[in-house]
């Protein structure tokens, strides 16, 4: 993973031992499961639905769903992946229910300043900058953008997580980016 | 299309990895000649070297407990669903063969009268067990 590096010293996956624990119903093991992706779970819920309430609630869903499904997981294919698809359907069915939420803006323009931007650039805090820049898309271009750069998935990965085509995946990464970098340089932020 | 306004469509997902081999040395050839997309590509590589770098949103404390408890309800659930899944079907074979037994030993009418005492019972036990299940539930999410 080309970002893999960049993204976080404990960047931890399943190893198949633990995969193979975990599919026989081994509570140990899945307590494990939990500490070792909970970050990066809670990381990717919150950049989707904004709110930590919310991020809580999936995150539990999300988890109950594994031990519940945990029989239909392929031990061939990635547990990550697995997991992040299993998480990725249950915030689009909160987002689909929120009134207001854009998915998949086709003519999105990030607001010309995002609730905390403002405050953010005073404090000169470059990373709440461009994490409130992000906030400010729609989900699905918000989703594309936190599965490449800060969980460091692969194209087929993310496209397999979102049940979405390459090229979908593709553009929805390019826009965003697009979007963000019009967004922070007419701020003078880049 | 010119070269200059394909390779800008490029530019994003150059700095996102994400272009073939092809097309990548058509951006670095390009941005090697034209100043201003080296100057975006410059821009999106600081973009996207800002959006790796982010930091990790900490979970709260609270969570892993709850989670953990959440899980443990589950599988004590799911074990007592197993368990009361193997004691009804050992409880109808038991029954089975003591009716059988007394249908030999005592005839139609003791067998009949063991079945509908048995049954009578079961309904019952069942009913109690739902009851008190319910009940655990209802106390463990109230805890």
């Amino acid at each position: 993973m080309i970002y893999q590096a960049a993204i976080d010293e404990n960047f931890p996956v399943a190893e198949p031992t633990q995969v193979a624990r975990l599919r026989s119903g081994d509570p140990a093991a899945l307590a494990d499961a939990v500490g070792l992706y909970q970050h990066r779970l809670y990381r990717y819920f919150l950049r989707l639905v904004r709110d930590a309430a919310s991020a809580d609630d999936l995150f539990q869903q999300t988890w109950l769903h594994v031990v519940r499904q945990i029989h239909r997981y392929d031990a061939a294919r990635s547990f990550d992946t697995w997991l992040f698809a299993i998480a990725h359907n249950a915030a689009m069915d909160l987002l689909r229910k929120r009134p207001g939420e854009s998915l998949d803006d086709r003519e999105f323009a990030i607001p010309s300043r995002a609730p905390d931007a403002l405050s953010a650039v005073l404090a000169g805090e470059r990373a709440a900058i461009l994490a409130a820049a992000m906030a400010a898309l729609p989900a699905l271009y918000r989703e594309a953008l936190t599965l490449r750069f800060e969980e460091g998935m692969k194209l087929e990965e993310i496209a397999e997580v979102t049940h979405a085509p390459l090229s979908t995946v593709k553009s929805r990464v390019q826009r965003g980016l697009e979007a963000m970098r019009q967004k922070l340089t007419r701020r003078d932020l880049l | 299309m010119s070269d200059h306004e394909s390779v800008q469509q490029l530019l994003a997902l150059s700095a996102a990895g994400l272009l073939d081999a092809g097309e990548e040395r058509l951006v670095r050839e390009h941005a090697r000649q034209c100043a201003a997309c080296a100057a975006e590509l410059e821009e999106f590589a600081a973009l996207t070297a800002g959006l790796s770098a982010l930091p990790l949103p900490q979970p709260p404390a609270y969570l892993l407990a709850q989670t953990s408890a959440l899980l443990a309800a589950e599988a004590d659930r799911r074990q007592a669903a197993f368990l009361a899944g193997a004691v009804a079907v050992f409880a109808l074979v038991f029954v089975l063969l003591i009716g059988q037994t007394l249908r030999t030993l005592a005839g139609d009418s003791a067998a009949v009268v063991w079945l509908g005492w048995a049954s009578i019972t079961s309904v019952l036990g069942a009913a109690s067990a739902l009851v008190l299940a319910s009940r655990r539930r209802l106390e463990r999410s109230i805890v």
